[in-house]
């Protein structure tokens, strides 16, 4: 009998296969007949085109999963469609869930018992799926199976082994032990033999809404087991409920890495012990690591991961808390003695070796702390507003950068200046009466303790990138309790200082050695300025250099003018004025940034434009001409932009930042000896000149006049 | 000294107050490809529309506004368009003084990236109504809004604040016959706002295409 359903089988059993240019899809089955009562699987198989890929149950960030329904004989019963453990393919800013290659899905397919032997049955199924690379196609299409139906069935040769494997495969329930953590990153800590000798271990949710399925999971592996940091999804509810989902791993099985996978399902609780010893193996073709992580167990610390490694270790809600608070007030210590920040401190330091009695040097240390307190709570309720505002997205795109790297450049300047003795209001201030000093004292004293609290923001960056890091993504409260714990620790070295005569005894006394200090120490803060004038020309160019540095002489006239006098200090402030007014456009981030592309000019290319009866502008221009620069960044708005492109107005650019005798002909032939020079041809008409001094009415005024 | 010290610091001190909020913008710009949080403040944006003309936010002020990211040959947009459904949710809203923006984030070469003139004639051939189309190829606007797919959809009230995100319904298909019986999350919240309620479902995940932003 079994004998005859073999011999039967191969002209019986066919299957209907379902083509797409990007997909081939096939059912097959473990068994080449089926018996009555009985329960097989079949697979549908996608064979997927190179570089494309479907999706599984969560697809991720986008796409959707493939669906299959059957239509099956009165009596046939077929299962869920079972999914494989997928990959993670990363696109752009999203993470989805799928497949490439091959895939197969297991379904179970019941035989009624009442099946008839001897005869044939077909099983149809209708499907769906989505197929994408960088574009998504969704297809569909029906598929077919026709098993005979024999008394003891048989296995297919060929897929009984191959179905057998994949089943075996498949991402399956274990005892093992989950917990999900509160917070953002919350903690998943899973129970798992050997994890220590895993590699790329890779958590995907069962839920759409559960994860931030982009963020990096910064697998870790211990000697019980190996933990995710997870960020929530839009369900928000990480720690508050159950998560489920897929582990997939690398385990090495005979010499080669075989993949394996399981279900958890994570109940709500704290990390499990010894899930995170080190950080877990990834290799260089996982997509699913952070990069810096790349290179082994435990191996590589960047900043970033040992800036987390208390938060990390800790684990849980206070704790947590608790740790970033040590780490903070450790990182406010180390503050102390960064490059910016050491100058002014010192001079702090100094002023108790100047005889300040212990009473007063003790009421200046209060009001430092004060200062700084104020200053770090500060920082923190602007970031915190920044945060509600929704700025924080938005801030990239304001391109508001160069204002605080120029304004921290002139800053230091300034400082620099003050400590060379360049300026000293004092000398005005000294004379007013010793009251008002002493309070003016308190006053310096607080803003000692902001002014340091500033000059620390360009210098720390890695430390405030860890400490702001992790404040934006808590609550207002601990965000505040992170920044105050920077603040503690950046204030105790001078506060001690000056509770502990003992300690201030060990300051030489004051002498001209005190001067002499001071003025050294100017240095490193005109260091400091000429660092951010270069980060500032990055970010701006040359115009931006010119507009900074031109703002720091009329700064440096101000501060030195102003001993002389009310009448000297008006003038400073007005020449510092006057030279913001031209200046500022870099500064504040507006790039004059010419929206219609500048064409370069030549006689012949006017010619040509003239020919064709398009009206022209021209501008004679160099690098080196400060009206030329002026004009373009006063003239040339984006409203004189949108109207040239409106009316068709091609903008030719003639460059004589290097010796040009054509452009030096044209200049004569217009009676000009240099630049600036603007013309504009209306179109079929005769050239016009514009004046030197440009403003946006004049173009917009010429292009009307002539052009229309 | 110690006096001159304190002159020079109350001086420099206030400019470092200025500086200081700039500062800390500074430090912000690290945070990654953060969604804005509903509720927030939308950000503003400054884009060019297929017209020409720059587009920015807070010339809305004082109105609603619906951000509806799009792609023309994404199956999921499609699947609006083809059924009029995206152009009937415009319809209404504009009619009711809602302003309406396309985006288009597909940068150069990509799936759906359109110049302004392109973006005209499709949105003419479909009967798109929006109020303007945004043109954003090299995905400023869209990362700042952490938009993800086509589409993605946003409504901002006439405060400025982030009130909606996410699907414009809860049946993530390309399947047209899912359109049946589907809950508009975007006509839900609207309904909302107009009543003077909260929006009830105020983000969701978005389905569809990945947006085609530039590498």
């Amino acid at each position: 009998m079994i004998f005859a359903a073999a011999l039967l089988a191969p002209l019986q059993s066919f299957a209907e296969p379902f083509r797409t240019e990007n997909v081939e899809t096939e059912l097959h089955s473990a068994r080449a007949a089926v018996a009555p009562g009985e329960r097989f699987t079949v697979v549908l198989r996608q064979k997927i085109r190179e570089h494309w890929h479907t999706y599984w149950r969560n697809p991720g960030d986008s796409g959707e999963p493939t669906e299959i329904t059957w239509r099956l004989p009165a009596g046939y019963a077929a299962g869920e469609m079972q999914w494989p453990a997928p990959e993670a393919i990363p696109f752009s800013i999203l993470v989805n869930y799928g497949y490439s290659g091959e895939v197969l899905f297991p379904v179970e397919i019941t035989v009624p018992r009442n099946a008839p032997v001897g005869q044939s049955v077909t099983f149809n199924a209708d499907l769906y799926w989505l197929v994408c690379s960088d574009v998504c196609i969704p297809e569909g299409g029906a598929v077919s199976l026709t098993l005979p139906v024999t008394s003891q069935g048989s296995d297919d040769t060929i897929w009984a082994p191959r179905i057998a494997a994949v089943v075996a495969a498949l991402p399956r329930p274990t005892n093992a032990e989950a917990h999900i953590g509160t917070g953002s990153p919350g903690r998943l800590s899973v129970e798992l033999a050997n994890a220590t000798a895993i590699r790329n271990p890779y958590f995907f949710p069962f839920s759409r809404d559960a994860l931030n399925n982009a963020a990096p999971q910064s697998p870790r592996v211990g000697p019980s087991g190996l933990s995710f940091d997870l960020q929530p999804g839009i369900d928000d509810n990480l720690g508050r409920a159950a998560l489920a989902g897929v582990i997939a791993y690398e385990v090495q099985a005979g010499g080669a890495w075989t993949r394996r996978a399981f279900e958890v399902n994570a109940q709500p609780g704290g990390p499990l012990p010894g899930t995170d010893a080190q950080g877990a193996t990834l290799t260089d073709d996982f997509v699913g690591g952070a990069p810096e992580q790349i290179g082994g167990a435990g191996g590589t610390q960047t900043s970033e991961s040992s800036g987390a490694g208390p938060a990390e270790a800790a684990g849980g809600g206070v704790t947590t808390l608790l740790a970033a608070l040590a780490f903070a007030f450790l990182g406010g210590l180390i503050l102390n003695v960064m490059p910016c920040v050491l100058p002014v401190l010192s001079i702090k330091a100094l002023s108790f070796a100047g005889g300040a009695h212990a009473g007063e040097a003790r009421r200046h240390g209060i009001i430092y702390l004060v200062g700084v307190m104020a200053t770090f709570l500060a920082l923190a309720g602007v970031l915190i507003a920044l945060r509600g505002a929704g700025e924080s997205a938005g801030w990239g795109f304001q391109f508001q950068a160069p204002w605080v790297t120029g304004g921290l450049g002139l800053l230091f300047f300034a400082i620099g200046l003050n400590l060379l003795g360049v300026f000293e209001i004092g000398g005005n201030a000294q004379g007013i009466g010793a009251g008002l000093a002493s309070r003016g004292g308190d006053i310096g004293a607080f803003f000692t303790g902001a002014l340091a609290v500033v000059a620390a923001t360009p210098c720390t960056a890695p430390f405030m990138a860890f400490a702001v890091g992790y404040a934006v993504t808590q609550p207002p409260l601990a965000t505040l309790a992170v920044f105050a714990g920077l603040g503690l620790g950046f204030a105790a070295p001078l506060v001690a200082l000056s509770f502990m005569p003992a300690l201030q005894r060990r300051i030489p006394k004051p002498g001209p050695w005190m001067e002499r200090v001071k003025n050294v120490l100017a240095f490193p803060m005109f260091a400091a300025a000429v660092w951010l004038a270069w980060v500032f020309a990055e970010q701006t160019g040359a115009i931006g250099a010119l507009a900074l540095l031109s703002l720091a002489l009329a700064l440096s006239f101000a501060v030195y003018v102003a001993r002389w006098g009310r009448f000297w200090l008006i003038a400073g402030v007005a020449v510092l004025a006057l030279t913001a007014a031209f200046a500022w456009r870099p500064l504040a981030g507006v790039a004059p940034v010419e929206a219609v592309v500048a064409e370069a000019w030549s006689p012949e290319r006017v010619e040509a434009l003239r020919a064709e009866g398009k009206p022209i502008f021209v501008n004679f221009t160099a690098a080196w001409c400060v009206t030329c620069k002026v004009n373009e960044g006063v003239a040339f708005t984006p409203r004189v932009s949108a109207a040239f492109a409106e009316r068709g107005i091609a903008y030719l650019k003639a460059d004589w930042t290097n010796r040009d005798d054509i452009i030096a002909a044209a200049l004569a032939e217009h009676g000009r000896a240099g630049v600036p020079l603007y013309l504009y041809y209306p179109a079929g008409g005769e050239p016009s000149v514009l004046p030197q001094l440009l403003t946006e009415g004049i173009v917009l005024d010429a292009i009307d006049g002539g052009g229309e | 000294m110690s006096k001159i010290l304190s002159k020079r610091t109350l001086l420099i001190g206030g400019v470092g107050a200025a500086v200081i909020g700039a500062g800390a913008g500074l430090l912000v710009t690290n945070k990654a490809q953060a969604a804005v949080d509903t509720g927030a403040r939308a950000p503003n944006f400054s884009v060019r529309d297929a017209s020409g003309a720059t587009r920015t936010l807070a010339e809305f002020a004082g109105r609603t506004v619906i951000l509806e990211w799009t792609n023309r040959g994404c199956p999921y947009v499609q699947k609006h368009y083809n059924s009029q459904n995206m152009q009937d949710l415009q319809g209404e809203t504009t009619d009711d003084g809602i302003v309406w923006l396309s985006v288009i984030s597909s940068a150069p070469g990509e799936q759906g990236y359109v110049d302004g003139p392109q973006a005209l004639v499709h949105a003419r051939e479909v009967s798109a109504q929006p109020s303007a189309i945004l043109l954003d190829p090299t995905g400023v606007m869209g990362r700042a809004y952490g938009a993800r797919t086509t589409p993605h959809m946003y409504i901002i009230n006439p405060e400025g604040v982030l009130v909606y995100q996410g699907a414009i319904d809860d049946r993530p298909s390309a399947r047209p016959e899912t359109l049946q019986g589907a809950t508009n999350y975007v006509r839900a919240a609207l309904a909302d706002l107009a009543a003077g309620r909260a929006v009830a479902t105020a983000q969701t995940t978005p389905y569809g295409c990945s947006v085609k932003y530039a590498a």
